[in-house]
This record gives C-alpha cells, structure tokens and sequence, in this order.
C-alpha cells in the first residue's frame, strides 16, 4: 500500500514537470518508429540524429531560456555564421577579411591561433546577443520586431566579415576533432554496427547539464522564471528585470556561437546564409519540448527533447517513402506533427493543473 | 550588470580553458594530421608540371579541315575570313586544308594528315560522321583538342565525343523567328515547308510553330514543291481557304519565290513575313519592308568563333559549353542590310557591372577576360562598377555609359526591374547592349538587349546527369539546397530529365541549410532508397554534407558530381570521388562579351541566342590541375 503510494507520487511529480508531455511524445513517436519504420531501428539513423541536434540542440536551449523569460531571438542564424567565420579563419590563419585585419591589428593569428579563434567565436556572438538584449530593454520595442530588425543587420556584418564569401577549408585540425570529431572507439563497436557517433553530443549533453543547474538550482535561473512569469510580480519581487533579460540574450549568443564553433568543426565550411531558418527550427523545438510562448514555463532537457522529436519525425517521414510525398516535400509532414505534439502537451498540462 | 557581465566573460574563459586543455590531452587526432594533410602538400607536385607547358600567351598551331573552299566555292570565304581574323585577333597560326573539289574520302584523308602534323587543336567539317569517325577519333586519342563547324549535328548526334559543333540552331531559328513575327500579334501563321521529311527543315518549321501555339496563335506547316508554278498555286489556294492567315514563314529562297509571287498576285500586304537565308530577291524585299527578316547563320562566325573556342581549351581548359554552339539563326533585318562591316572601324565599348576586381575577387577572372579579349581584338574598353554593392549606384553607371554615347555597352542586369528603363536608354539611343554574368535573357528579363552570357543551368543538369550516367546507374538524386530557387530547381529539372529519358528513376531531394541536419536527411534518403548509386549536388553547400554522409557510410563507387568548385571539392574531384564540377567560367563571360560586340559593331555578326551559355564548364580529374594553376586568372 505505501510502496503504491510513492509510486503515484512519483507519478504525479512526473506529470507536473514541464517535459512530461515532451517525453511521452517521445518516447511514443521513439516505440512506433522503432516497429514500423524501416532502417529506423539501427544504430545508423539513431546516430545520425543525435549528430544532427548536436548543433541545432544549442540554438534550442539559448531560445528555450529565452522563451522562459519571454522573450525569443530571430538573430541566432548570423549569431552562428558569425562564429563559424571567427573560428574557421583564426583557427587555419587562412587568407582572408578577419585574418587579414587581425594581423593589421598587430594579433598574433598567423598560421592560425587556437586560442583566439574560441574566444573571438563565442565574445562575438555574446556581444550580438547583448545588442539585441539592450535594444528591446532601452528602446522596449517587442522581441520580435528587434531581433527581425537585428537579423538583416548581422546578416549585412558577416557579409562584410566574410567578404561575401563561402569559407571552406581542407585543413584537419585535432581542435576540430575535440569538438566535433567522429568517435570511432565506439563507432567500431561490433554491437554498433552503421554508428557515427561525434564528440559534439558529449558538449551538448555537458551544456545542457550546466544550463539546467543555472536556470534550476541559481538565483538568476529563478529570476528568469520570475521575469517570463510576469514582469511587473518579478519586479515587486526585486528582481532585476532589464539586467535579466540582457544576460539571457547574452547566454543565448554563446550557445549561438558554440553551435557555429560545433559546426564548423564537422563540415570545415561556413557561409553568410549559414543556418539561414534555424531560429524557426529552435522555437518549434522549444514550443515542442514543452515551453510556453507566453513565458514562464519550460526546460533545458524539453528543449533537447523537441529538437529530438522534430529530427527524429524528418527522418522517419524519409525513410517511410510515403509513395505522396516526394522526396523534396517531407517538412510539409513534420509541420503537421509540430502542432500534434503541441496539442498533446497543452492536453497534459491542463490535466496537470487542474 | 558589471559583475553579471564579468560573470560571463569569467565563464567563457573557462569554457575556452577547457577546449585547449582537453585539445592536449587527446593526442590520438594529433597523429591522424600528417595523414591528412599529405594531398595538401602534393598538390604543388601536380601543379608545377602544368604549369610549365602551360602560358597562356603562347602562339598556337591550328589546323581547319573543311570539305569545301574559297578558291571553288564562294559561301566558304566567309567562313575562311573569320577563321582568319579570329587567328589574328587570337594569335593563332593557322593552316586551312581543304580538298580541290568536293571529294569527302580526300577530306578524310586531310584528317588523317592534319593528325600526323601533331597541332595544338584541330577544327573540321563533320559532312559524313560515318567515314570521318575513324580519322577524327585518332585526334582525340592523340589528345589533340576537335571541335566541329558548319557541318555536323553535335556530338552526341554525331556519336563521335569532339568538343562542339558550331553551326545553325534550326529550332531556335525557327522559333525566335515566329517569336519575331508575331511580337505585334497576328491571328494565324504558316511555314511554307519546301522539303517535308528533311530534318533540319522540319526543324525550322516545328520551332516557328511551337512559338506561335505558345502564344496562342493557331499554326501549322504548308508542303510545298520543287515546281515554283505549283509552289504559287499551293500557296494561293491555302491562303484562300485560310483568309485569316497573317503571318508567313518560308524556309530559304525557294519558298521565298513563290511566296513573292503569291504576293504579287493577290495584291496583298500588310501580313508579316520572316524567311530562312538571303538572297537577292529576299534583301530587296527585307529593304522594301516586305519581309521582315532574313535567318543568317553566320559563317563568318562559324570561323572566327571555330578559333577562339579552341584557344580557350587549349590556353586556359575552358571548355565550351553545350554540344551545340549556335552561331544562328543571326536576323537580318533593313537596318543590318543598310550597314556595311568595316573591320577596321574603332570600336569604344563600356562595361557596367554591379561587382568589382578590387573587393570581390571573382570579378578579376571576369575583368582579365574582359580586358584580355579588348587587347586581342583592338576594342577600347572602360570598366565601371561601383566601389561596393550598390544597385541604385550600378544604375546611375548603366545612364553614364549611355551619356558618353560609346559603340556598345555590356552591364550586368542583376536587377531587370530596376535597371530597365536605363537599358532602354541605350538601346533607344542605337547603342547595342548585351548582358554577361547575371541576368536572364532578353525574353525573361523582358529588355530586348541582344544576348545574356552567363551558366545554363538546365543544360548544366542535363548535361551532367548524362556523364553520371554514361556508364549506367540505377536511382538517381539531386540533393537541392534551396527548392523553390529558380536557378537550382533548373539544375535539377535538367538532371532528373537526363535520367529519366535514359530509364533511371531519380527525384529531388530537399536539404536544408543546416549541414548536419543534410547529411542526416541524405543518410535517411539512402537508407530509404539503398539503390541510389548517382548523385548530382548544387554546389559546395551540398557537397559539402555529401562528403560527410560518404564518410559516415563508408561509402564508395557512387557516382557524384557538383556545380561549383571549391577547395574540398577540387580535392574530392583530385582523388577521384567526385566525378566532375560545373563552372560557369567567369573568364569566357567577359571575353565573350567583347567578342560578340566586336563582331555586331565591326562584321555585322549578331548574336544567335537569347542566352549566350558559357557554362556547363565541366572540371574534371583531366582539367583540375590547368583550373587550379589558373585559379584567380582565367578561372
């Protein structure tokens, strides 16, 4: 009798966290895959999304965090090509606009400087990030319009810092390969026959643990509940608001940056459209994973567990061949199981509350 | 705030810290470098050889083989005098040979000598593709460069692999003429058809009636015979039971002469005429305002375009573009009759372009073609661009050229709305204006500028999909980018259209502009469709998840080609995993544009085609290292 208490305890607990109904999605979408779609269940698919939320996976929790302090960021797609372009040239020292006029600015970058090209990849993006935060508190202009406004803008300066063009080099550093190098002392495993696992999804799993104790377990995790619950109740509460709101745009551009230096290491290849739609992507994951438009409510692991859900249904739409839909048309369907998963988490959620 | 922000910037130091640290605990990638880096380090090797047998400036020996000649038969002066200025302006030793009486066994034999001479390149009359196959293809396998002119169907028609064949485009002929005819509307058109059941006729005829249909315009195809008498009779009884009929098209003097009198007749006028060829009797009426046009095709530039196609191959591996290069239909129209070539005439030309050498480096290439082709040919030339990417800036250039009144203009029209009413200035002011690097054609721009020198990009599809597929396949896939961008859906209509006449499924497949998001989505397509053993990328965006997902796989023995070229895809085309890379040759966009005014302002030679291509340029594993050497320069 009491061991059937803690169990519906727990159950209750799970049923009031903000990722239940992401999970349930999850796991559900996971089994029905995992029986009927072919080539789903192997090592091979599996492998390839993991890989592939290895990098959308940091622009979903920046957003996320955002989101829950109700606010969402347009601007991440030239936050990443930013550092993407920062990381390449520095790193390889190669010819071009940021190389060339570092070393007019006397910096030591040539032949390439691992140091800098971290640091610079993940500053610039930050400091994008906290225009955008210091433009909607000062001007109090809605997110929306300020980061629409901001996208065009960091998309003319990386035009300017790329010089207009795509950025690509066949130079393998191992720098490259911490980030975001393929494994193969555990894709050469006999039980894992067609894996490519990389080591951004170790970066991603470690940020994601360090993202959840700051929004949980820190003073300014609470403000940023506080601020997306109601500004005007935070503010009786003595919360900060406007400094709030800038650091999470400012957290956001880091995570922009570390997806664009996470990038780049894989495909050695940047360019100004890089990730052009993403923040489309990353709030559908967001609202996916169990966040509220409206603020105040939402997770780092939610965030994770949407921009798996959407991966996973791409892929399971590709590899069903559903004999109507080309082969150049599947987002249509993943759309439609956007707004599905949303349904069922608003369900489980009125439930909870009620 | 300050302490917040001291926080952070703390916190990435750390994060930074940390990279570096485990960067030096992992010294197994560290080992993997040396490895890596080796094609790195040959590619100097492979570049220096070709680099010494290759100076673009040097003199080169060309052989012309033609069945016909200048000393027996008057149409082949023409051809010969653009032969020989092209190799003045190109500086090209040439020798002509030619048999002294129409006799295709001694052509071949001339061949066969011409081979044995061992010259730079060889061009030549294909007039029997069965008895000229043998001797041509020891050229080839001499690894001497063959181009076809005036006579032959392409090489693929042909089925012997020459580069291009340089003659009338019979279709297009027949279809800018009715394009021409019916621009003013008219109500019902007919091509009076001497030869029904001859290929290039029929042509003609099915070029002028598809443009009228698309229009609108009911059309069809009258026979008529060898017997003028009876040609009139045929065609007066059609018009009687066709009395709506108002626009005529006859396919060379002898429709032309009968129509003259069916005219004379009926004591009709007012209806619109075009016809294939000239004559006396055609540039008389063409002067009168009876015809509207004559269909030139060009033998003057049949030779000159012959000579500088092969310079192109052999001095800087740019390759022409489609198996066919148009050299008409060239329309003659009052004004052209009225003008005489003067060769000797001083030509100003100004180049308007949205882009410059000075902050975008793709634009040296086009510049040293540009300024390359303006030495060769004597043409004085002013480049103006804006001192960054300004089109309200490049529009006010285009009214600056037309106000210093030179004898041509070539622009960009990187904006047809924008830059149209500028264009019209020029044209309307008598100065003639072609198009090179973007822009879409007269017809799709809707600016009657000559021609638009630039990529075809269906062909560019095509095209490759046939080489993918030249030695079989099973399951094509285009993996495009961006679905719904003009230019990328034609590269892959043209692909998929290429497998599917040969009877292999392909279809596009979307990507997104997320590299490992790509790479997953063409991994889940293979999985899906595990036959997929051809794939065509748009550039290096595709390539690039493309070379991940092969890697991931483990994959080998796919065919793959790309448009574009890049430092990782040279690399993938130098060791073999890439096929082939689509250029649109940027070099051959500014040359070409001088060539063309040059030869419209000094020869009267007009432009064949609405879109001039310069690409497909293929690079392949035979050309990667002439275009790497030239990188910058020529290519």
């Amino acid at each position: 009798m009491k061991k059937n208490n803690t169990y519906s305890a727990i159950l209750r607990h799970f049923a009031n966290s903000p990722i239940a109904g992401p999970l349930l999605t999850f796991v559900l979408v996971f089994i029905i895959f995992l029986i009927f779609v072919p080539n789903f269940a192997s090592w091979r698919t599996i492998s390839g999304i993991i890989t592939a939320v290895s990098i959308s996976g940091f622009v979903s929790m920046g957003i996320t965090i955002l989101m829950i302090a109700g606010e969402f960021d347009l601007s991440v797609a030239p936050m990443i090509a930013m550092s993407g372009y920062l990381f390449g040239t520095i790193s390889t020292g190669a010819d071009s606009v940021i190389v060339n006029t570092l070393l007019k600015m006397g910096l030591p970058v040539e032949g390439g400087n691992l140091g800098l090209a971290i640091f610079a990849a993940l500053l610039a993006p930050s400091i994008m990030g906290s225009i955008n935060g210091l433009l909607l508190v000062f001007t109090r202009i809605p997110s929306f319009i300020v980061t629409l406004g901001t996208r065009q803008i960091y998309r003319g300066v990386v035009w300017i810092v790329a010089g207009g063009v795509l950025f690509q080099t066949i130079e393998t550093l191992p720098l490259y390969d911490v980030f975001n190098g393929r494994i193969d002392i555990i894709n050469k495993l006999p039980f894992l026959k067609g894996a490519n696992f990389r080591s951004a999804m170790f970066w991603m799993v470690g940020v994601a643990i360090l993202f959840q104790f700051i929004l949980v377990r820190t003073r300014f995790g609470n403000h940023i509940f506080a601020v997306g619950g109601g500004e005007g109740a935070a503010n009786a509460q003595g919360v900060r608001v406007n400094r709030t709101k800038v650091m999470a745009y400012i957290l956001n551009g880091l995570l922009a940056g570390m997806a664009g230096i996470i990038s780049f290491s894989q495909f050695k290849s940047v360019r100004v459209a890089e990730q052009a739609g993403i923040e489309l992507t990353a709030i559908a994951a967001s609202v996916v994973g169990g966040a509220l438009l409206t603020g105040g409510y939402g997770s780092v692991w939610g965030a994770i567990i949407g921009i798996l859900i959407i991966n996973m249904l791409r892929s399971g739409v590709i590899l069903l061949k559903v004999p109507f839909i080309s082969a150049d048309n599947f987002p249509a369907v993943v759309g439609v199981t956007i707004i599905a998963a949303v349904i069922i988490n608003n369900y489980l959620r009125n439930r909870s509350t009620s | 705030m300050k302490k917040k922000s001291l926080k952070f910037v703390v916190l990435s130091v750390i994060i930074m810290l940390l990279a570096a640290c485990t960067q030096q605990a992992t010294p197994e990638p560290a080992a993997e470098q040396p490895a890596a880096e080796q094609p790195a380090a040959e590619q100097p090797a492979v570049e220096q050889p070709a680099a010494e047998t290759l100076d673009p400036n040097r003199e080169l020996n060309i052989i012309a083989v033609q069945h016909a000649e200048c000393s027996w038969d008057s149409f082949w002066c023409t051809v010969q005098a653009g032969i020989e200025q092209s190799a003045k302006d190109n500086n090209v030793n040439v020798t002509i040979l030619a048999p002294d009486e129409f006799d295709l066994d001694k052509t071949a034999s001339l061949i066969e000598q011409a081979v044995a001479a061992n010259p730079d390149a060889i061009m030549l009359t294909v007039t029997d593709s069965v008895l000229f196959k043998e001797p041509i293809m020891k050229a080839i396998n001499a690894g001497i460069p063959v181009i076809a002119y005036n006579s032959g169907n392409g090489p693929i028609v042909d089925d012997i692999p020459y580069y291009t064949y340089l003659g009338q485009d019979e279709y297009q002929g027949g279809y800018l003429g009715g394009m021409r005819l019916i621009a003013d509307g008219g109500t019902r058109g007919v091509c009076i058809n001497q030869q029904v059941g001859h290929a290039g006729l029929d042509k003609r005829c099915k070029g002028f009636v598809d443009a009228l249909t698309e229009k609108g315009i009911e059309a069809e195809v009258l026979a008529i015979t060898d017997d003028p008498a009876e040609s009139t009779t045929i065609i007066s009884d059609y018009y009687a039971a066709n009395p709506t009929t108002d626009i005529f098209m006859t396919l060379g003097p002898n429709g032309a002469n009968p129509f003259y009198v069916f005219l004379e007749n009926e004591g009709l006028s007012g209806v619109k005429h075009g016809t294939f060829d000239l004559s006396p009797e055609i540039n008389a009426n063409i002067t009168s305002g009876v015809t509207m046009f004559g269909i030139d095709q060009q033998p003057f530039l049949q030779g000159y375009g012959g000579i500088t196609t092969l310079a192109m191959i052999v001095r800087y591996g740019i390759l022409p573009a489609l198996p066919v290069t148009a050299t008409g239909p060239g329309f003659v129209d009052a004004a052209m009759l009225a003008s005489t070539p003067d060769p000797e005439a001083a030509v100003k030309v100004i180049a308007v372009q949205h882009a410059e050498c000075s902050w975008d480096s793709f634009w040296c290439v086009v510049q040293n073609g540009i300024n390359t082709a303006a030495a060769n040919m004597n043409v004085d030339v002013d480049i103006l661009a804006p001192d960054e990417f300004d089109l309200d800036k490049t529009a006010s250039l285009i009214e600056q050229a037309v106000a210093a009144n030179p004898d041509a203009i070539m622009l960009t029209v990187t904006d047809s709305v924008l830059f149209k009413e500028p264009i019209m200035k020029a044209i309307n002011a008598g100065i003639p204006v072609i198009a090179y690097n973007s822009g879409n054609g007269p017809i799709v721009d809707d600016i009657p500028y000559y021609t638009y020198l630039g990529q075809d990009e269906y062909q560019g599809g095509y095209l490759g999909g046939m080489r993918l597929i030249a030695d079989g396949g099973t399951r094509g896939v285009c993996i495009n980018q961006q679905v719904g961008h003009a230019g990328l859906d034609k590269r892959c209509k043209g692909f998929v259209d290429a497998l599917t006449e040969k009877g292999i499924e392909a279809e596009v497949l979307a990507i997104t502009d997320d590299p490992a998001e790509s790479t997953t989505i063409i991994s889940d397509y293979y999985a899906a469709n595990p036959t997929t053993d051809i794939f065509m990328t748009l550039g290096p965006n595709g390539a690039n998840p493309f070379y991940v997902f092969l890697e991931n796989e483990g994959l080998s023995g796919v065919k793959h080609g790309t448009f574009d070229l890049s430092p990782e895809i040279n690399a993938n085309i130098a060791s073999g995993v890439t096929m082939f890379g689509i250029d649109q040759q940027p070099f051959l966009q500014g040359y070409g544009g001088i060539q063309a005014l040059n030869l419209l302002v000094r020869y009267g030679v007009v432009p064949a085609l609405p879109v001039t291509p310069t690409g497909p340029g293929f690079v392949t594993l035979d050309n990667l290292s002439v275009v790497e050497t030239l990188a910058g320069e020529y290519r």
